[in-house]
């Protein structure tokens, strides 16, 4: 009986400390509607030695989507919004469009990224054990271990890490191969131009 | 040569007795209405597909739990969960969880290459080489996603599709470690279950119908808004059982009942009561071991019907007692070989009318006829061998037998009077007007005695899951596996179009999961070519060499793929060897509207191989087909009848004729204003009623003026009419039609009879 009551109170204890590490983290997120900024892909992929570079921008809209316009090697844009992932070729030609009101994986991924991209703590530790530690004064550093077996066939674990916005997110896919995407010159303005307005409704 | 009948009857007694021993251990009932249905003999091998397809589900039961956000659905699943676990002994769940899935997909990986979609084929087909690298760049380099494979073994990500494709075929989708679905203003959950035990188990109760019960009131009493919808054959089953458990044991001993207290009131004496009793229970024994003999199996139906037998089978005991009344113990023999003559005739004519009715190739009703005349013989041996060796003591005259033998006297009889003369010509065109009115109607859901709360069930969770119907499919025929797959593809092209059209949702076919070879040679070479250059292009913008991966060499085939653990879904519609064809069924999805039914019939015209099954419509053509061909037996037996009649009776054979065509003509008129409609199983009741119907008169006419044979026809009507009547409170549509008619016209002849007496003083011979 003793054992029992004793990792009983150490489990407790772990959330506890959980819940108050999550609190922090959120309290040094800046709490933004909309944040735009640059970014820099290193994918490394089974069957190539050297990561995949790839840079570009992005947009993201809490209400509305994710933009993703990959700028470099090649011109592609990713269009993520509640109900649907589309993605084209800069030079027109490839293209597919997804809607995740028929897929609730999809719409399990659309969740997700978003809620990496914005630091949504909250709604990650629904899937995901969360560890981690503050860093400094402004920073902060988790590791999420997916719970859910859905998750758990993709992703091994995540590393997110920022300050008042997200820096820097490292996805290792349980396959293997794995990302590490970092974010700089983040904003908050501007609001969405008529293209990009265009491209979220859809 | 009494004693030796006697001796012999009581060897066959006792070997029917242990053959009912032996059979109610075993029990081989069975309640599936399937086995009801007529055999297709011009094509047994639609008839194997209509089967294995019910055999399939036969013990899985379905249930879709929802409420107004996920969340709830979630909890009102973990609910009807809890309940339906503590039923451990009774049901296990039969959930395809996600290893299920990664077998699956871990199956099909080596031949990732050979398996595109429609779609893909097309594309890959046109798609130019800066198309292809650009695609397969950018999927390279997208931010992480569900990859079902390595990059180099799918560099155009054709795979998802692919598995999107064959998941499209039900709108279940995995969410959360659940399979979730959206529809009708909620959120559900699906759950699948399996039936442990067979439902047959008669009087054990609905045991898998309480749990679902249990678990449907536990939703709804802690999920605010919360439903329960299940399906499957167990709780069809158990229906059935319930109700003709019920059915038996309200008409069996409602009847059985009824009958020994006509005899007490008549008799006044214990002897009759047990030795009509004994030749009742003799007749149910013989008919259900004749029954098991004959068809191995027996149906809970055939039992509903067969204990109406009852009432018309005491009626050989009835005229033995009403003869016998008041006269010395020492006439016995006399009294039975006097009585000899009109029994036989009697019991021919019944057993003539029951065998009549397995002229249908209905299954069910073959049964219900040799039941029923192997019932109604064995009792009229138990009376003719047995009765005057049992009985032995005095049998006094009663008052209540007196008084009614002598009412015969008081009874009209018809005669060339005005009155009777204009009462007939009112009834001629009050009958004339009725059978005009009379309408036909033949659809299949007076099959069906299923409780309207299962069928509505089961509509919306058709509706929802978008489930394929087992009553329409198309069946597709080849001389080999390849041949079957192929013009199964050809069927598809054709569908796709109606599909396109929004006719309907969709098709499930085995070629979808297991293409023909020459398909996947075609999308093998497809694929190999379009990802070739997607690769170079990759390895060219990025300075690497990635390789394409290696795919199996071999093709998939048949035989690796259904011992494989993807079959599991499809396995069903894959016939294989009927005769000397192959065969396979493409099932149909979303198909609401009967109206499009004609559409896809037309699909069929022209495509080799290729037959369109309505079991809907064909059993609707064979009940109408059946109708016709039974309303004209009836005539021809009423002509057989009335010869053989004329045989024994000469020119007075019509007061033993007219009254049951009078009863026949009657019974129709009166469904005919009812607005009741004419089927099959009306025009059943009428032939057996032209078997039975005579009997009556031929007793009056046997025995001329003579009260024990107005007596014995009397308790014979009324004995009759309860056990017919009570068949007429059955839920089955069918079974209550037929009581029906069999009801009125037993009450009209029965009244009429009498009527067409002979004159005091005259005799037929």
């Amino acid at each position: 009986m003793k054992p029992f009551l004793v990792l009983m109170l150490s489990l407790l204890s772990v959330s506890a400390h959980a819940a108050d590490l999550v609190k922090d983290v959120r309290a040094r997120l800046v709490d933004a509607p909309l944040v735009r900024g640059q970014f820099e892909q290193k994918k490394t992929v089974a069957g190539f030695k050297k990561p995949l570079v790839s840079r570009g921008d992005f947009l993201l809209a809490r209400d509305q989507g994710v933009l993703w316009n990959t700028r470099k090697p090649f011109a592609s844009t990713l269009t993520l919004t509640r109900k649907s992932l589309s993605a084209e070729q800069g030079t027109g030609g490839a293209a597919y469009h997804l809607d995740s009101t028929k897929e609730p994986a999809l719409a399990a991924v659309n969740e997700l990224l978003f809620a990496l991209l914005s630091g949504d703590v909250a709604s990650l530790q629904k899937r995901f054990k969360v560890e981690g530690a503050l860093v400094g004064a402004e920073g902060w550093k988790l590791e999420l271990t997916p719970t859910d077996a859905g998750l758990a066939r993709v992703f091994k674990h995540i590393h997110l890490e920022g300050d008042g916005y997200v820096r820097q997110v490292q996805l290792d896919e349980t396959r293997g191969d794995s990302s590490v995407i970092t974010f700089e010159q983040l904003a908050q303005t501007p609001p969405p131009d008529a293209t990009e307005a265009e491209r979220l409704g859809k | 040569m009494a004693n030796k009948l006697a001796i012999f009857w009581a060897l066959v007694v006792l070997a029917v007795g242990v053959h009912q021993v032996q059979f109610w251990r075993s029990a081989r009932l069975d309640t599936d209405v399937l086995a009801l249905l007529p055999e297709d003999e011009q094509a047994p091998e639609v008839d194997a597909a209509t089967r294995k397809l019910a055999d399939d589900a036969g013990r899985q039961v379905v249930l879709l739990v929802g409420a107004q956000d996920w969340p709830s659905a979630q909890r009102a699943a973990d609910e009807a969960t809890r309940v339906l676990s503590g039923a451990a002994d009774l049901l296990e769940p039969a959930m395809v969880d996600t290893s299920a899935l990664d077998q699956a997909v871990d199956f099909y990986r080596p031949y990732r290459d050979r398996l595109l979609t429609p779609a893909q084929r097309q594309w890959l087909a046109r798609a130019t080489a800066d198309e292809l690298g650009g695609t397969a760049l950018m999927k390279l380099y997208q931010p992480a996603g569900a990859q079902l494979t390595d990059w180099n073994a799918d560099p155009l990500g054709l795979w998802q599709d692919w598995w999107q494709a064959r998941a499209a075929e039900t709108s279940a989708r995995p969410r959360d470690g659940r399979m979730w679905l959206s529809g009708e203003g909620r959120e559900w959950v699906l759950l699948m279950w399996k039936s442990k035990v067979s439902a047959f188990a008669l009087g054990d109760g609905s045991r898998v119908t309480a749990t679902v019960e249990q678990a449907r009131a536990k939703v709804e009493a802690t999920v605010p808004g919360g439903r329960l919808v299940a399906a499957g054959v167990p709780l069809y089953a158990e229906a059935a059982a319930a109700q003709a458990s019920w059915e038996m044991s309200t008409i069996g001993f409602g009847s059985l009942a009824a009958v020994l207290i006509l005899v007490w009131l008549t008799f006044r004496s214990l002897r009759p009561i047990v030795l009509v009793g004994l030749s009742l229970t003799l007749g149910c024994a013989v008919a259900l071991s004749v029954t098991a003999l004959v068809f191995e199996r027996v149906h809970l139906l055939t039992l509903v019907f067969g204990s109406s037998l009852v009432g018309v089978a005491e009626d050989y005991g009835f005229h033995y007692f009403a003869a016998r009344q008041g006269k010395a113990p020492s006439e016995r023999g006399p009294v039975m070989r006097s009585l000899l003559p009109g029994m036989v005739l009697a019991l021919v004519t019944s057993v003539v009318a029951y065998l009549a009715l397995g002229v249908a190739p209905f299954p069910g009703l073959r049964q219900m006829a040799v039941f029923s005349a192997a019932g109604l013989t064995a009792a009229f041996l138990t009376v003719v061998c047995w009765f005057p060796s049992l009985d032995t003591g005095a049998l006094p005259v009663t008052s209540f037998s007196e008084r009614f033998s002598a009412s015969i006297t008081r009874w009209p009889r018809i005669a060339s009077t005005k009155g009777w003369w204009l009462s007939g010509a009112v009834l001629t065109v009050l009958v004339a007007v009725g059978i005009w009115k009379l309408e036909p109607r033949d659809d299949l859901r007076q099959l069906q005695g299923a409780p309207a709360n299962l069928i509505a069930d089961q509509r919306e969770l058709g509706r929802l899951l978008g489930l394929p119907s087992p009553a329409q499919f198309f069946l597709v025929q080849g001389d080999s596996d390849e041949q079957v797959l192929a013009r199964e593809a050809a069927l598809k092209t054709k569908l796709d179009a109606l599909v396109a059209q929004k006719v309907f949702a969709g098709y499930r076919a085995v070629s979808d999961w297991l293409p023909s070879e020459a398909q996947q040679r075609e999308d093998a070479a497809l694929s190999a070519r379009a990802e070739a250059l997607a690769v170079a292009a990759v390895s060219a913008s990025t300075g690497e060499a990635p390789t394409r991966a290696a795919f199996s060499p071999e093709p998939l085939t048949p035989s690796h793929f259904l011992s494989g653990p993807a079959a599991g879904a499809i396995r069903q519609q894959w016939l294989g060897t009927l005769g000397k064809a192959r065969y396979s069924v493409l099932m149909l999805r979303g198909l609401n509207d009967p109206k499009v039914l004609p559409r896809l019939e037309e699909v069929a015209h022209g495509l080799e191989g290729i037959r369109w099954v309505d079991k809907t419509a064909e059993i609707s053509g064979l009940l109408s087909r059946y109708r016709r061909i039974m309303g004209g037996l009836i005539v021809a037996g009423y002509i057989a009848v009335l010869l053989t009649l004329v045989a024994r009776f000469g020119r007075q054979a019509w007061r033993a004729w007219v009254p049951s065509v009078l009863g026949t003509l009657l019974t129709l008129a009166i469904f005919g204003w009812a607005g009741a409609p004419l089927q099959l199983f009306t025009v059943l009741g009428l032939v057996l009623l032209l078997g039975m119907g005579v009997d009556y008169g031929i007793f009056l006419l046997e025995h001329p003026g003579d009260g024990s044979a107005w007596l014995a026809v009397a308790l014979a009507g009324v004995s009759t009419l309860l056990s017919f009547g009570l068949l007429g409170l059955s839920a089955t549509p069918a079974l209550r039609s037929f009581g029906l008619a069999m009801l009125l016209g037993e009450v009209t002849i029965w009244i009429l009879t009498p009527c067409f007496r002979l004159p005091p003083g005259k005799a037929t011979h």
